[in-house]
């Protein structure tokens, strides 16, 4: 761990980052990139310092690959030229005076549970290297499909792990994202993803229910088989992965034969009027299933909202038929359903995507990467609601006031969880780099 | 010579004072001539070889002509001769300090001196002035690579406030920097002291550019290199920086401390190193100028030990490691036993498995040489050359992207036969950095191909950090901070590959060097074409006939090439012992040490002076008792993680945790496009769709860095070994192992014996063999009971870890 800033790190806008060096050195934990079990540990330690307010905190990220057209949703400009305003027109909401757009009529009902910030923008108009800079806070300086930056939920499942015992820290519904890996934070902490699609009616998590031909009772031998057999000693690694192995081994039996685990993917279990009341889709049965996964003890879901929303061509027809309608209705009842459970102030819910779309309309009535403006969603997490945040010029291309940073957005997330995003991790270069490199939570929606 | 550089502290001489009852007290250096007003030194004390320099207390006899602070650092005030008083403990020296030329003024460079001040401060750090757009307005290039921007961005930009002549405390970067106005970055610099006097009179006098052909530092060392220390002892270093000029200065207040692991060793900003509890070692860097030295710190287990009875030297590996742990008083673990020796090697060889026949026949050989008989048998099989034609193709980017589905093919064939025929080192990397022609002709091609979208930059950086175990991506942009490489040593190694050219047709096209340069990109400061330079410094010229890729290769293989051959043994060495003599193994920068380099020096002298013969080097590395050794640690060796006195335990690799399951249970998974035989180790890319080897994260082959081979544990990884239906499928397949040793009837000792053979590669141990089949007998249906059994073998560490 080169110490290349000299005696701690430091940035213009951070603090050093001495203490949890240490308290990492600690516990033991290696120099460099795959940091396993110990960082856990660590997390386990940082919450208990942190006092247990904080404990069951969690955030749903409903990730809207591809890019949504901000200037179709959140950030309407109905006095623009004609071939930069569009077909769809505003609409009022709950809130005296923000307008969304018409195809978002169910969360415009409630607005007072959402804010919106229409000033969030960055410069990087690819897919890969804009979701990564979204994911992670940090822009690649390289196109790869893969994470070079821890994404934020493995941050969070290396610094927090799960709020209960037993379950995962942070999950990906219904696949694996590609951009949402651990990188140099190590395996350990790349997201449990159920790996099956919640709206079939077969739905199950893969590899958890027990396979066919075997019942709990001889898994229990096992497990009982295995304590006498597997007798190797644990001190033989280096890496800590041999005691990593036996706490996922005691985390999976327990997830596979404790009623918790199994009733939190369980989804068959929801009233069929809230699965219809979800959407019964991809994309709302994802939520449905976040809000359990949450509830259950997960600290970090990505939802994937499916693909299409990189509408080169036929923009509107797409958001109108297709992408709003699922989208407006899944988001509305989660961050309702939210509210009704009484958990506005554990739950942040947040939507968005890679960049917004180019407000000129192309020839085949689509828009293309936009990233010089963008809006994102946010609900609940004790934040303050029912405002939208920031403004952007009159073809909604650059933002005019409050223009926030992807490191804005994250580190507001991070704030609701009690992460500082000052703390420092090392690369397998063994270069200094901290949660966020930029960016401090936004003002208007922390209070 | 320039009079400001002065040679300065002569270090032959050292002071000494001894009695026959007295602690030997030593002063070094024994005298100090400073001939001009900036010439500084810092004294090191030491008592019987051990550091005293802060508990002794100084004394000038004239502190009107040379000053001294109690840490035994000198500063002069005028011309004359004056004597330092060192006491200590009752005994004291005196070192006489000459002081001429001190009315000669200098004007303070900015390149030399300003621009450190700059890094040490952190101004042009990334996280403050140094990041692409600046703050707040003020730009400086990241880690002062580009003096002469920064030069213009002080001087000429912000509206002339940043440096002010006429009124140089008004200058922001004073007021600023000392926290005197509101300053994001908050106080970096004390009013007073010598960094803000320096910069104070640097714009007093006019803020002058640096004069062409200023003297540059070419060399720093760290006095003293490396120590021993015990826990709380301390240890002042002093820096002495040598300039192009032959000058030589003392910088120790000048340069940057860090320290690689703080838990063993910390160091202060004026160069005070304090050794910690814990034992182990750290490098503690330093930076200056562009330059990096380091000293090792080492914090041993126990008392040295004068002998290793329980060790039996096989090799000069075995002597060079052994001497290492004697100095750090590690006691080695006891050899490992036969099984697990077999177990081992074929793994590291083979990246398979012992079959039960192979573990059988070994166990029961009662030859002395069985084990050199083995590493033979496993060089000379067809697994070898497949096993490490896979290790090549992750970090060769061997990919069937962009049409190279063929090509992909052609490439592992061509890995394969190269290893298979121990082709000589030089000879396999030719065959990749100077391909040339059609995929078929040249398979290789696709190690360009793959990278064809950045492929200037990505094959540059690659050819660094595969090849010469340099990771030179930083370099691109700025000046390496742990390296000396700059940016212009990045772009001379990208000059080798700027006239490789593509035709239009194909996927993979063909490659060829043209005559002509084939890249439009320029050098990003000097705006010139981009020109071949070598690493360490000689540029190169060529006439259009010939092609820059084979004087590369040629360059490297050369015999005093410092990064190629060391570079190969350390890729080879983490293989076979888990972990690099250098960790990572595609690190070698100066700033990362070797854990034993007399060690690595010596294994790669023996590549060069076999003619980069890789089998001889395997086998050398396996035959090691080093490698023989047990992975139990003692309490001796318990704590330390890098000098390999017992073997590092590590997770089976992906495609080798696959085909270990397969190969205990009896089951082949077909793969599409393969032969039926093919087992995961064989495949030629990344894209056969199989849950279980991305669960246990094989690599994406979007890197040439081993690092992206992931062996850390997940969860998904156990639910899928402990409660899948595809293991539950595997278990009681009609066709697999358990089923075949039911239909042939087998007692319950000899299925208990054969399942410990195919999964653990040893026979069960009586209790084991006991506990076994009471378990299997008891059972209404013995047939579960197996699979139970077998499930709970592929369960356990001894399973999936190579031990």
């Amino acid at each position: 761990m080169f110490d290349i800033l000299g005696s701690s790190i430091q940035t213009c806008d951070s603090k050093p980052s001495r203490v949890d060096r240490r308290n990492f050195l600690r516990v033991g934990g290696l120099a460099v990139g795959g940091l396993t079990l110990p960082n856990l540990l660590r997390g386990e330690a940082m919450a208990k310092e942190a006092g247990t307010s904080a404990k069951r905190k969690s955030v749903i990220l409903v990730w809207q690959a591809g890019g949504p057209s901000h200037i179709d949703m959140y950030d309407l400009k109905p006095t623009a030229p004609a071939e930069y305003r569009g077909e769809f027109k505003p609409i009022p909401t709950n809130v005296p005076g923000i307008e969304i757009g018409e195809h978002l009529p169910l969360q415009a009902t409630m607005f007072d549970k959402f804010s919106v910030v229409r000033s969030a923008f960055h410069t990087n108009a690819g897919h890969g290297m804009g979701s990564q800079w979204m994911l992670t806070g940090y822009q690649p300086t390289i196109e790869v499909n893969d994470n070079i930056y821890p994404s934020c939920g493995s941050v969070v499942a290396a610094l927090r792990g799960p709020n209960e015992p037993g379950m995962p820290a942070y999950c990906n519904v219904p696949n694996r994202l590609d951009l949402g890996k651990a990188a140099y934070l190590g395996a350990s902490y790349n997201p449990f993803s159920p790996d099956s699609n919640p709206n079939d009616n077969g739905f199950q998590v893969r590899n958890m229910k027990l396979p066919g031909n075997l019942n709990v009772n001889r898994l229990e031998r096992r497990q009982q088989l295995l304590g006498q057999v597997d007798t190797i000693r644990r001190d033989i690694d280096t890496k800590g992965d041999i005691v990593g192995l036996d706490k996922f081994y005691r985390d999976a039996f327990e997830m596979v034969t404790n009623e918790k685990a199994l009733r939190a993917f369980d989804i068959h279990k929801e009233d069929p009027r809230l699965r219809e009341k979800y959407g019964r889709n991809d994309l709302g049965q994802s939520c449905l299933l976040a809000r359990r996964l949450v509830e259950s003890g997960v600290t970090y879901v990505t939802v994937q909202a499916g693909g299409g929303w990189d509408t080169h061509g036929n923009n509107f027809a797409e958001l109108k038929n297709r992408l709003l309608p699922a989208f407006d209705r899944a988001v509305a009842a989660l961050v309702d359903d939210i509210y009704v459970r009484g958990l506005q102030d554990e739950v942040l819910v947040m939507a968005m995507g890679e960049f917004g779309r180019t407000p000129r309309i192309n020839p085949q009535a689509g828009r293309d990467h936009w990233p010089g403006a963008m809006s994102v969603l946010f609900a609940g997490g004790g934040l303050q609601m029912g405002q939208a945040i920031g403004t952007t010029d009159s073809k909604a291309e650059y933002p005019t006031s409050k223009p926030y940073t992807p490191g804005c957005v994250l580190s507001t997330m991070y704030h609701t969880l009690g992460i500082d995003h000052h703390h420092v991790f090392y690369d397998q270069g063994r270069r200094p780099l901290p949660v966020l490199n930029e960016g401090q939570p936004i003002a208007e929606l922390i209070g | 010579m320039n009079s400001r550089f002065a040679t300065i502290g002569f270090l032959v001489f050292t002071a000494l004072v001894a009695s026959s009852q007295a602690a030997e007290l030593r002063v070094e250096p024994a005298r100090v001539e400073f001939t001009d007003a900036f010439a500084r030194r810092q004294l090191l004390v030491s008592v019987d070889g051990r550091d005293a320099t802060r508990k002794a207390t100084y004394q000038s006899r004239n502190p009107e002509i040379v000053s001294v602070d109690p840490s035994g650092y000198l500063v002069p005030h005028a011309n004359g001769l004056v004597e330092i008083e060192v006491k200590i403990g009752g005994q004291s020296t005196v070192v006489p300090v000459q002081v001429t030329g001190f009315e000669n003024i200098r004007t303070v460079d900015f390149a030399t001196e300003i621009e450190p001040l700059l890094s040490r401060f952190g101004c042009n750090s990334g996280g403050c002035h140094g990041k692409a757009r600046g703050q707040n307005g003020f730009k400086l290039s990241l880690f002062g690579f580009d003096t002469e921007f920064d030069y213009q961005s002080l001087v000429s930009e912000g509206r002339g406030r940043r440096v002010m002549v006429s009124a140089p405390d008004k200058s922001l970067l004073l007021l600023k920097g000392a926290g005197l106005v509101p300053h994001g970055g908050g106080r970096r610099l004390e009013p007073g002291t010598e960094p803000y006097r320096l910069i104070h009179s640097w714009i007093q006098a006019g803020a002058p550019a640096s004069a062409p052909n200023v003297p540059h530092v070419v060399k720093l060392r760290m006095i003293p290199g490396e120590r021993v220390m015990e826990a709380n002892e301390q240890q002042q270093i002093a820096v002495m920086a040598e300039y192009s000029d032959g000058s030589r200065r003392d910088v120790t207040r000048e340069a940057q401390y860090s320290t690689n692991l703080d838990v063993v060793a910390v160091v202060s900003d004026d160069g005070l190193v304090t050794a910690n509890e814990p034992t182990g070692e750290a490098a503690i860097m330093t930076r200056y100028m562009g330059q990096v030295a380091i000293c090792r710190i080492l914090r041993p287990q126990g008392a040295p030990l004068a002998s290793l009875p329980n060790f039996k030297p096989r090799n000069f590996i075995d002597q060079l490691a052994a001497e290492k742990w004697k100095k750090l008083g590690l006691k080695p673990s006891n050899g490992c036993d036969d099984p697990t020796f077999l177990r081992r090697a074929t793994i590291d060889l083979c990246g398979r498995l012992p079959t039960v026949d192979e573990a059988r026949a070994f166990l029961t050989d009662s030859g002395t040489d069985k084990r050199d008989r083995a590493i033979e048998r496993l060089l000379a099989s067809p697994d070898y050359p497949a096993y490490f034609a896979l290790k090549w193709g992750s970090i060769l980017r061997n990919s069937n992207l962009a049409g190279a589905d063929r090509a992909s093919y052609a490439f592992h064939n061509w890995l394969k036969d190269m290893v298979a025929r121990n082709r000589p080192y030089d000879e396999f990397v030719r065959g990749i950095v100077a391909a040339s022609g059609e995929w078929a002709d040249a398979p290789a091609i696709n190690w360009f191909w793959q990278s064809r979208d950045d492929q200037l930059h990505q094959v540059t950086a690659d050819t660094a950090q595969v090849f010469l175990g340099l990771r030179l991506q930083c370099a691109k942009c700025h000046h390496h901070p742990y390296e000396r490489f700059t940016q212009d040593d990045y772009y001379g190694l990208a000059g080798f590959y700027t006239r490789l050219g593509r035709k239009s047709f194909g996927e993979p096209p063909p490659y060829f060097t043209s005559p002509n340069v084939t890249i439009g990109e320029r050098h990003p400061v000097t705006g010139k074409q981009i020109e071949p330079k070598y690493l360490d410094g000689a540029v190169a010229t060529f006439t259009p006939e010939e092609d820059p890729r084979h004087a590369l290769v040629d360059w490297m293989a050369k015999p005093e090439n410092p990064f190629f051959s060391k570079t190969m043994v350390n890729r080879l060495w983490g293989h076979f012992y888990g972990r690099g003599l250098v960790h990572e193994v595609d690190d070698l920068r100066e700033t990362n040490p070797a854990s034993n380099p007399e060690l690595l020096d010596a294994l790669a002298k023996e590549f060069r002076d076999h003619k980069f013969d890789v089998k001889h080097m395997i086998r050398l590395m396996v035959q090691s008792q080093t490698y023989q050794l047990a992975s139990e640690p003692t309490d001796e060796n318990r704590k330390d993680q890098q000098n390999f006195a017992r073997f590092f335990a590590r997770r089976l690799p992906a495609e080798v945790a696959h085909d270990a399951v397969e190969q205990a249970t009896g089951f082949k998974t077909n793969f599409s496009n393969m032969s039926a035989d093919s087992r995961a180790i064989d495949l030629p890319h990344e894209r056969f769709g199989s849950y279980f080897l991305d669960t246990f994260d094989r690599p994406k082959r979007v890197s040439g860095c081993e690092c992206e081979r992931s062996t850390s544990a997940t969860l998904s990884q156990v639910l899928l070994l402990a409660n899948s239906d595809e293991l539950e499928g595997k278990l009681q397949n009609g066709n697999a192992r358990i089923a075949k040793m039911f239909e042939a009837k087998r007692t319950t000792p000899q299925i208990v014996e054969e399942l410990y053979l195919a999964t653990f590669s040893r026979f069960p141990t009586p209790a084991e063999l006991s506990t076994a089949t009471g378990y299997i007998d008891r059972d209404a249906e013995p047939r579960k009971a197996v699979e139970d059994l077998l499930w709970t073998l592929l369960n356990s560490r001894e399973f999936l870890f190579n031990h």
